[in-house]
């Protein structure tokens, strides 16, 4: 690992080596077998445990830590779910992390995925050298997390197609994999402390639907997005500076954009406003992830292309990016917002008055 | 918040042989070890918590017939505001309250039994903190839930609320033996959330005060009785109540001549402090299965089979309605339990960990966030639907009281069944206003009162001026059975009426999405003719819902007909507030000019709906003006000048090109122009070639007489065609002139007239043939049908 490396490309396990190693010291709790942490140090390393200095890094839904890691205690799988942007791969990132102590063990989903990302696949010229042999085998993280007895995760797993998926049937049920190139009898036996946490949006466009089967061997567990617009935006401009601190930049007016930003994604997403008028959610995926990532290109755009200082301006013509992906519609619904709600809000402030004079010139339908 | 750690409370005082036993109420452990210590100490006096006025209820509360969840409920006539203000509040009793093992135990072994706080009428019983009645009588329990102490004792035990606390460190002591430990630790706990509780609420909130009227009484029951007391405390009081009695203490006897309450039936529903009753305990349901567990099995029973006990029994109540989890799920679920509580800390898996086991192990799907079907199911079980009972003696329920005083005071007859008519000056007469609201009150909770043969009617918009309405009524005994049997819903009309529209609109959202926006308006327009319109704003939103997801432009104006006749017709139905409907008018309006913009899309074969929604719009948009709440028109017009710059379907254009037509934004020349080439057209069918002027008769008839060049464009085609051609045109142009009226044609016949020079009446001819004559063609032609038929020709 590089001491350069910039910290968000960093694996949780490394970022955060110095909390494990504290919380490993302090942990007197009885660990079960496979385990690096006992399930009571891995709740202190997600929900932060004062004491010992660790940070809170998961937030909103205490209850749905304790039963994840509970979940991952049982023969059963755990499966994240919830809309894209609602933090699922950073939270079984930071399970893994701390049960297994590494996150590397990972399978991404995608419509490519096919049955030896999950077995073992081969590499080929050993096996024509030697013909089918342990050393010319290639094990997936899957039979790695196996041998080894540690978690691995699989994100996305509804790209992958259903007769992929299903391969993980019966790796969940038997905690077993046959080997039969190797020999008529062999097989692989699950060490303790493996499992697989797997992360899937069931509603999003372009997935395939999960087996029953499948769904059967894994304990659910819903991510909502972020309710509470103060700490949404503290999320925010949290993120936000730390985009921009390796650039440099630092911006004027970010506060009231980030306020108003985070105001028009939670309207958009629940469909009412906070004054109590509805309207219509656009289809588009309006989570507090995307809400950084337009927050970040409106301040480059200000640092950038302007005079330093981020307005609603800014904001609106990213916004536009942002719902104008999924349906025509959402075009017409963003109209409605910005020609209704964001019109009535200009009157009594600035950064809406931006907001509205930029976005009603935008070409939304 | 730092205070120093309290001394923990005694919970014997030996020199005046008294125990104070800090109690949670309606706790199933502090009853265990209340039982348990009664047994032991067998004292001769017991005494609870409770106003002082409810002693002669204390043998009913024993009587073999009462079965919990029972209430004593209050009267009270409060001094603040008006005059006959009455509050009622409730002391509600579970099987498994410790005030009621209390009484149970005193009344039974023919000890003194006594309640003990100031009597109900008082006015410290009668405040809370906010100056406002409480609903309970029971000491209000926000300190457990959501106090200084218990919320940093939350945190710091990892638990989501005080409740949670509660549970892990007592609740789930029920079953051990020693009661003088866990009352102690109770008592400490309280202590330290008496502590860290601000002196001024204690003192403005009349806690110092009851306690001096306890400790009073307390002082009396120690002159009077040899051998040990036990008195049954909330824990808050009980470190209060350690003292002798001082001074300033002073005994306030209950007034004679003002109420004690009565005993009535209860309700788990009410129990739940989940939804609003403050006086209760989130999930009773749980609670009384957690305690007749306890009763069940013996203590040397693993406790840990009572998670089995559980979700066995939740999965059975599931398979009533065959959903019921597999087996596999079960045994998951279970062992899902005990993990969580081992997780938290606890000896076994209590209330948080067995809801979050079910959660994680029966749902194999994202939970919407309007929460899964089977945790709503879950809650609804763990909450019970227990209703307790009442012996006879014990009275008729304050619902039944109440609506007979206001029937008496409005001069309803109620002391025979026999049927009357009244007439009500609905506007004029304050009073009889009320009878009416009355009257729409028990017509909602269908208590079989009265009818309503006469009135005005806001929906079809007739009678609106009228002043009276005329009611059928007749007290019947049926009246009273169905108010007897709606008792726990609410003590007053206006509280039941208030509940029946709550359930109502729930039973409206589980209906779903669909037209259920007029029965929802109707609804409303009933809750609002009953008196209560300002309780009922949700159904407003309910329609709001279900309006801002219709993409139907037809019949998202068929809503907006609605809601503005709705809001037009707001005196009538006895709306002050408008802005709530206002709100409703926008939104609507909004989705309309949403929706505006989709009439381009619409295929001429299917533009007859979208001219008649237009046709009703402009209707909907004068009414709104002469109403006095316009809408914002620029956006509607920007929208049409959109459309009018793209391609439509015909009978669409029309009805848009009438409305440029009505705002001024296109002139009789450039429609002459293009009437003719409509009208003249080289369509297929000769339809098409009326559809144009007949989307503009549609929206606005009067265009034909108001713009001369209407009628000449249609007289120059008509007279330019071949009679063949006219005659297929005839029936199409029939067609369009449909939505005049006999005074209209009249109106137009006359314009033709003119045009044509002739007198307008020589535009109608009269056929000279007599009735006889009539008469006598009539028989011919049905002697010949007769005849053809016969001879099977037709």
């Amino acid at each position: 690992m590089n001491a350069e490396t910039s910290n968000a490309t960093m694996a949780a396990e490394h970022r955060y080596a110095d909390e494990l190693a504290q919380l490993a010291r302090d942990d007197t709790a009885p660990r079960p077998d496979g385990w690096r942490l006992s399930p009571r140090a891995v709740r202190r390393f997600i929900l932060g445990y004062e004491k010992l200095g660790v940070v809170r890094k998961f937030y909103g839904d205490d209850p749905l830590v304790d039963r994840a890691i509970v979940s991952l205690m049982s023969r059963q799988g755990l499966m994240l779910v919830g809309e894209p942007g609602t933090a699922k791969s950073m939270l079984s990132e930071l399970l893994a992390a701390a049960i297994s102590g590494t996150s590397a063990l990972v399978v991404q989903g995608s419509a490519g995925t096919n049955e030896d990302h999950l077995r073992y696949g081969w590499n080929y010229a050993l096996l024509l050298a030697e013909g089918p042999s342990e050393r010319a085998l290639v094990p997936s993280p899957v039979l790695n997390a196996m041998r080894s007895g540690r978690i691995v995760r699989f994100e996305e797993i509804t790209r992958c197609p259903p007769e992929v998926q299903d391969a993980l049937i019966s790796i969940l049920s038997e905690k077993a994999l046959a080997l039969p190139e190797l020999g008529a009898d062999r097989v692989e036996t699950a060490q303790k402390g493996f499992n697989i946490i797997g992360t899937a949006n069931l509603r999003d466009r372009g997935v395939h639907e999960m087996s029953s089967a499948l769904k059967r061997r894994f304990n659910f567990e819903t991510v909502h997005p972020i309710a509470d617009p103060a700490f949404e935006k503290e999320l925010v401009m949290r993120q936000l500076a730390e985009r921009l601190e390796p650039e440099g930049v630092s911006l004027r007016g970010v506060e009231e954009v980030a306020d108003l930003l985070v105001k028009a994604f939670q309207d958009l997403r629940t469909g009412r406003t906070a004054e109590g008028t509805s309207l219509n959610r656009p289809d588009a995926v309006m989570s507090s992830a995307e809400a950084v990532n337009v927050l970040h290109a409106a301040a480059l755009e200000a640092a950038y292309l302007g005079d330093g200082t981020i307005n609603g301006g800014h904001v609106a013509r990213q916004l536009q990016g942002v719902v104008l992906k999924d349906s025509p519609d959402d075009g017409k619904k963003l109209r409605a917002y910005v020609d209704h709600i964001a019109r009535e809000r200009a009157n009594r402030s600035a950064v809406w008055k931006d907001f509205y004079k930029t976005a009603r010139s935008l070409k939304l339908d | 918040m730092s205070a120093s750690d309290p001394a923990p409370p005694l919970l014997h005082i030996p020199d005046r042989d008294l125990y104070v036993v800090p109690i949670r109420h309606h706790s199933p452990a502090c009853s265990a070890h209340l039982e348990r210590l009664l047994a032991e100490v067998r004292p001769a006096a017991v005494l609870v918590e409770g106003p002082c006025d409810f002693d002669p209820h204390i043998p009913l509360l024993n009587d073999e017939r009462t079965r919990p969840p029972i209430a004593i409920v209050a009267i009270r006539t409060s001094d603040a505001g008006d005059a006959g203000n009455r509050v009622t509040s409730y002391f509600p009793f579970c099987s498994h309250s410790p005030e009621l093992i209390a009484l149970r135990y005193g009344a039974a072994q023919g000890v003194t039994t006594r309640f003990i706080d100031l009597p109900s009428q008082s006015r410290a019983m009668q405040t809370n903190e906010a100056g406002v009645p409480p609903p309970s009588m029971i000491g209000d329990e926000a300190a457990f839930d959501s106090g200084d102490f218990v919320t940093a004792l939350a945190q710091e035990m990892g638990c989501r609320d005080g409740n949670e606390v509660w549970d892990q460190l007592f609740e789930s002591r029920i079953a051990n033996s020693d009661w003088r430990g866990f009352f102690g630790e109770v008592g400490h706990y309280c202590a330290c959330i008496r502590a860290a509780t601000p002196a001024a609420t204690i003192a403005a909130d009349g806690t110092l005060s009851r306690e001096a009227q306890m400790r009073a009484i307390i002082a009396r029951v120690r002159q009077d009785v040899d051998g040990p007391i036990v008195a049954v405390i909330g824990g808050f009081h009980a470190p209060a109540l350690m003292q002798a009695q001082r001074k300033s203490d002073t005994y306030t006897a209950p007034v004679a001549s003002q109420g004690s309450g009565y005993l009535v039936r209860y309700g788990n529903r009410q129990l739940d402090a989940l939804q609003g009753y403050s006086a209760g305990l989130p999930l009773p349901g749980f609670y009384e299965k957690w305690w007749e567990w306890h009763k069940a099995n013996s203590e040397q029973t693993d406790p840990r089979i009572w998670a089995h006990d559980l979700i066995g029994g939740f999965a059975a109540h599931l398979r009533e309605d065959n959903r019921a989890p597999s087996f596999p799920l079960i045994l998951a679920a279970v062992e899902q339990a005990g993990r969580l509580a081992t997780l938290r800390g606890r000896a076994l898996p209590f209330r948080d960990d067995i809801i979050d086991a079910v959660q994680s192990t029966f749902i194999k799907d994202e939970v919407p966030r309007h929460g899964a079907p089977v945790l709503k199911e879950l809650h609804a079980w763990l909450t019970g639907t227990q209703i307790g009972d009442v012996p006879a003696s014990a009275g008729s329920p304050p619902l039944v009281e109440a609506i007979r005083a206001q029937a008496r005071r409005l001069r309803f007859a109620i002391d025979d069944g026999e049927t009357r008519q009244r007439n009500l000056d609905i506007y004029r007469k304050p009073t009889h206003r009320e009878a009416s609201r009355f009257c729409h009150g028990l017509s909602l909770i269908g208590a079989g009162f009265g009818e309503r043969t006469a009135g005005p009617d806001f929906r079809n918009d007739v009678g609106l001026d009228r002043l009276f309405e005329i009611w059928s009524v007749s007290w019947s005994p049926m009246v009273e059975a169905r108010l007897v049997e709606i008792a726990h819903m609410g003590d007053t009309l206006e509280q039941v009426v208030a509940a029946t529209i709550a359930e109502r609109i729930g039973d409206l959202e589980t209906q779903g999405r669909g037209r259920n926006a007029l029965a929802a308006i109707d609804l409303f327009a009933s809750a609002c003719r009953a008196g209560i319109g300002e309780g009922a704003i949700a159904i407003l939103d309910l329609v709001e819902a279900e309006v801002i997801e219709d993409a139907d432009l037809p019949s998202v104006i068929a809503a907006l007909d609605d809601v503005a006749l709705l809001r037009r017709g707001h005196e009538v139905i006895g709306i002050d507030d408008t802005a709530p409907i206002d709100r409703l008018v926008a939104t609507t309006w909004r989705r309309v000019l949403i929706l505006l913009p989709e009439l381009a899309a619409i295929p001429a074969d299917q533009a007859q709906p979208s001219v008649k929604a237009l046709a009703d719009l402009r209707g909907i948009i004068e009414l709104a003006g002469s109403a006095g709440f316009g809408f914002d028109l620029a956006p509607f017009e920007q929208a049409l000048v959109r459309l009018e710059g793209s391609e439509l379907a015909p009978q669409i254009d029309g009805a848009i090109m009438a409305f440029a037509l009505l705002d001024g934004r296109a002139t009789g020349t450039g429609l002459a122009q293009r009437l003719r080439g409509e009208l003249a057209g080289a369509y297929v069918k000769p339809a098409d070639r009326l559809a144009f002027v007949g989307g503009i008769i549609a929206v606005a008839r009067e265009l034909l007489w108001t713009l001369p060049q209407v009628i000449e464009a249609l007289d120059s085609v008509i007279s330019g065609a071949e009679e063949e051609e006219f005659i297929a045109l005839l029936p199409h142009l029939r067609l369009a002139l449909m939505p005049l009226d006999p005074r209209d044609i009249d109106r137009l016949s006359a314009m033709v007239a003119r045009k044509l020079g002739i007198a307008s009446d020589a535009l109608q001819s009269l056929l000279a043939i007599s009735e006889a004559e009539v008469m006598a063609n009539l028989s011919l032609d049905r002697a010949m049908a007769a005849k053809l038929a016969n001879e099977g020709l037709v």
